[in-house]
């Protein structure tokens, strides 16, 4: 980036915060929708048999672990056009 | 459930708060002195070594052969099972026994049971050690310049020495899981059926089931990868702003200790899906 004259320096760097803080926050869509899901369906459950919250809680943080996966890829990828690229 | 602990147990818990403690005050310090540019430009780097063609990570070897020592000196402990257990095996012989639990009911073929259990749970008490090592010791960091070569060594950053942190580490245990699920496969149905399993509904679709299975691994490694890495840079970039007493002691608690063994338990349990799924 140390050739490239001063507006096209500024346009580069325009181009990573967006790009950062687009892929940030759209990747935080999905697994906002899906981990609320799963939520709601534990609660569900957990209110049609309260006698098994214990399994029904392990189970629903598993669930959201794997639901948060492309949450976590996206913050990944917005920390490497930030701090690598 | 009310836990009770033993005197000798609250003696060392109290230690661990307090070590925690005077290391999280030590990490503001040096924090604080350290310029802003050198805090945020290392983050991306890391510390290389080169011989004879192989690019190495040391600090992810030193730190996972210190944990494999620790789990054998563990695993010599308590190589005789007592009859009457002490408090330690029976901590031990309830994670074993929810793994088994799960292990039989996944698996469809008896003669794997046993290897697949042995499978998941080194790899579930390697990742979680590995996890909590990250999370509670905070780390030695390296600084180095573009090349990987060392500039300078820094005791008491937030920066995690992990092997987990490293992509490596999970690469290989994800492609070990996939093939050893496909020799799982090709031992218990035989060579023509494991083929045939490659056309199934038809033969237009191999392409898709090649890129299914070669997604798998990627797929499963990147997500430790993603939690560990991702949450000990953003401990470190959160600290940094804060600058507060405990606030790193609350991060570590949450990113190392709580995700860490969420997300060990999670690679194990996916390690056994993706076994049962090429043998059922």
């Amino acid at each position: 980036m140390e050739n490239l004259s001063d507006l096209a320096q500024g346009l580069a760097l325009l181009g990573k915060y967006l790009g950062a803080g687009l892929c940030m926050g759209i990747g935080a869509i999905g697994p906002g929708i899906g981990e609320g899901n799963i939520g709601a369906h534990a609660m569900d459950a957990i209110a049609r048999q309260p006698e098994m919250v214990g399994t029904i809680t392990t189970r629903m943080l598993l669930a959201d672990a794997i639901a948060e996966t492309t949450g976590i890829y996206s913050l990944l990828i917005s920390f490497m056009i930030l701090l690598v690229v | 459930m009310k836990v009770r602990f033993t005197k000798k147990e609250k003696i060392f818990l109290a230690i661990l708060l307090v070590a925690c403690t005077v290391s999280a005050f030590l990490n503001i310090r040096e924090l604080k002195k350290t310029p802003r540019e050198e805090v945020f430009g290392n983050l991306g780097k890391r510390w290389v070594v080169e011989i004879g063609g192989f690019r190495l990570n040391p600090m992810t070897i030193f730190v996972g052969v210190g944990i494999v020592a620790l789990l054998v000196f563990v695993a010599y402990k308590f190589r005789r099972f007592e009859l009457i257990p002490s408090r330690g095996q029976a901590f031990l012989e309830s994670i074993l026994e929810t793994f088994y639990e799960i292990v039989d009911d996944a698996i469809p073929d008896k003669r794997f049971v046993k290897p697949t259990f042995v499978i998941a749970t080194t790899l579930f008490l390697f990742i979680a050690v590995s996890n909590i090592v990250g999370g509670v010791v905070p780390g030695i960091n390296v600084l180095t310049d573009e090349n990987g070569a060392i500039r300078k060594v820094q005791l008491f950053s937030n920066l995690w020495p992990a092997p987990t942190a490293d992509w490596n580490t999970n690469l290989t245990y994800a492609l070990f899981v996939l093939i050893v699920s496909h020799v799982f496969a090709i031992k218990s149905k035989g060579f023509k059926e494991w083929l045939k399993g490659w056309f199934q509904p038809s033969p237009i679709m191999l392409p898709l089931n090649v890129i299914g299975e070669l997604a798998k691994p990627i797929s499963h490694s990147l997500r430790l990868f993603g939690n560990i890495a991702g949450g000990a840079i953003l401990v470190y970039i959160l600290t940094y702003m804060t600058g507060y007493f405990f606030a790193p002691l609350i991060f570590w608690g949450f990113f190392g200790i709580f995700v860490g063994l969420i997300q060990a338990f999670v690679f194990s349990i996916l390690a056994v899906a993706y076994i049962s799924s090429q043998l059922s």
